[in-house]
């Protein structure tokens, strides 16, 4: 089998003369925690948006799970078992808590005729979306409205309506930004059992601890270019990482 | 009652049934509409053509009025709902008065005449008329009311609710914009073309003026007083502003200065309408009748 659970091979897309993403390649193996990292504008979310199919690449390929992705619409590709989180939370404010988990929970649902009448109020569908909201640590939150949720509790609704689509790979797009310490040191524990039960996780993260200590290996991008590539250690002593994040040794210009 | 209330219950109660459609497509599932009367226009000129032209019954004929409004509802839904928002509002203002162009400029549809001598609804060889009228719109409305509570419950109309929160998140998990909201919209088009046919057997006459824009944004005022996305909401809206009108007669020339304050005041004080959201009868009466768990 091959080790790369999903590959991105030449990667660009173009906004007019803007090249957001412009001949990235990775590959994400099974099993791994991936950070993306990269300096505001780097294209990062731009490439998360890629993956998960909101945009349509200019050019290059998606592989996922052996399936070239690039070009499917969105809901397909979720349904493929692909969950992602979006840097700007997006939770469904009217329904409550849980509501929002069973949204996710219909992921193999919708694609059939039976979404017509298969009931979503079940004790069974209740049961399963309380694991989920149980693994997230909103369990005795589940009947409120999401809407009148904090930032650090959004977020974790977020990765619990992720966990129900993506059985296969995690986008999580900053995820621990807005968080307080406690709130990132029990998200870092969340991310590490998710990756302990199997399923592989990229994630877009500024923080640099946290991205040191939790990622197996690291792809560092700016300007819409792959600038460095391996694990934490070869990051952390990379000549161009520490340039484009400090600026040039003896470069006087503070801009 | 007097045939007086009863006629006036009877338009109410068709009313109704058309805003419950309305109610599956921007309650429900968040995307404006206003050129509903378009749809319950041309359920009411397939009744009326059917049943004339045609020399089809009520009962035959209602299953072909309602593909035709789906249908309808399919292809004018396909394009526009790509739209969003304002233009999406707009798009449907341009379908009312093009299909009210239609029924007014092409002879087939009978012209400014508009098409007469549509017969009553027979049931077990019997004419209904007056009260009898008024019951088997009732049970329509209870048919339609009860589909309703069904859609919120299963899969389908929660991929609906999500659509209309947010609709990045909801297509991140799965959900098809368009197929979803296409649903939500025919849907709501063979509930309004269910109630045009019911109202084209109870006037027994239709002409293009009865399917107007003014109908339309009234339709939709009926939806936001009663309560956008409530199940019972649409009733209570075409109850209330079915009546009011003839409540206020008596003030004749003050009555639409009444009418303006009342949505003001609404407006101002419970924007999610009568039963919606966080509005005071959902508040402080609901929870007298509701054991809610916590």
């Amino acid at each position: 089998m091959n080790p790369a659970l999903l590959e991105v091979k030449d990667l660009s897309i173009h906004f007019g003369g803007l090249r957001a993403v412009d001949g990235v390649n990775f590959a994400v193996n099974r099993g791994e925690i991936l950070g993306l990292l990269g300096p505001n504008g780097a294209g990062k979310t731009v490439t998360f948006n890629l993956i998960s199919g909101v945009y349509k690449p200019t050019s290059g390929e998606i592989w996922f799970d052996g399936k070239r992705i690039n070009g499917l619409p969105s809901y397909a590709i979720a349904a493929l078992g692909l969950g992602r989180t979006f840097q700007i939370v997006k939770p469904f404010s009217t329904l409550t808590v849980l509501e929002n988990v069973l949204v996710a929970r219909g992921i193999t649902r919708y694609p059939a005729p039976s979404c017509l009448w298969t009931s979503w109020k079940s004790r069974q569908e209740a049961q399963a979306a309380m694991a989920l909201l149980d693994r997230v640590g909103l369990a005795d939150l589940a009947q409120r409205k999401a809407g009148l949720l904090p930032l650090g509790n959004l977020r974790r609704l977020e990765i619990a309506r992720a966990l129900a689509v993506g059985h296969k790979l995690l986008l999580l797009d900053e995820s621990f930004s807005g968080l307080r310490h406690e709130e990132i040191s029990q998200l870092e524990a969340l991310i590490r059992t998710i990756q302990q039960a199997g399923i592989t996780v990229l994630l877009i993260e500024h923080n640099m601890r946290v991205s040191m200590a939790l990622c197996d290996r690291i792809v560092v991008m700016e300007y819409g270019k792959k600038l460095a590539e391996g694990t934490p250690a070869v990051i952390q002593q990379d000549e161009q990482v520490i340039e484009a994040y400090l600026g040039r040794k003896g470069e006087s210009d503070a801009s | 009652m007097s045939s007086y209330a009863i006629t006036i219950l009877t338009l109410i109660v068709i009313q109704a049934i058309v805003v419950c459609g309305l109610n599956v497509i921007v309650g429900y599932a968040g995307q404006i509409s206003l050129g509903h009367a378009a749809f319950f226009g041309i359920g009411a000129y397939s009744a009326a053509l059917l049943s004339t032209r045609g020399g089809l019954s009520f009962w035959i004929a209602l299953p072909l009025v309602l593909i035709i409004s789906a249908l309808t509802g399919l292809l004018l839904g396909l394009p526009s709902l790509r739209l969003k928002h304002d233009f999406l509002a707009i798009t449907t203002i341009g379908i009312n008065f093009i299909v009210q162009a239609i029924f007014l400029y092409v002879p087939f549809f009978g012209g400014a005449l508009g098409i007469s001598g549509i017969p009553r609804i027979q049931v077990f060889g019997e004419a209904l008329k007056g009260a009898h009228f008024l019951y088997l719109c009732l049970f329509f409305l209870g048919v339609v009311m009860a589909i309703c509570w069904l859609f919120t419950r299963v899969f389908a109309g929660l991929a609906c609710f999500a659509l209309r929160e947010e609709e990045a998140a909801a297509t991140s998990m799965g959900i098809s914009p368009v197929r979803f909201k296409l649903l939500a919209f025919m849907l709501g088009t063979v509930f309004a073309g269910l109630g045009g046919a019911l109202y084209a057997h109870y006037m027994r006459f239709v002409s293009a003026d009865d399917f107007s824009f003014p109908l339309s944004v009234s339709f939709l005022a009926m939806l936001v007083l009663g309560g956008m996305g409530s199940l019972l909401g649409p009733l209570v809206g075409a109850l209330i502003l079915g009546a009011l009108p003839e409540l206020f007669r008596p003030l004749a020339e003050f009555r639409i200065l009444f009418y303006a304050l009342m949505l003001l005041l609404m407006i101002r004080f419970q924007p999610g309408g009568i039963l919606g959201e966080s509005s005071l009868i959902r508040k402080r009466l609901f929870p007298l009748f509701l054991r809610r768990q916590p």
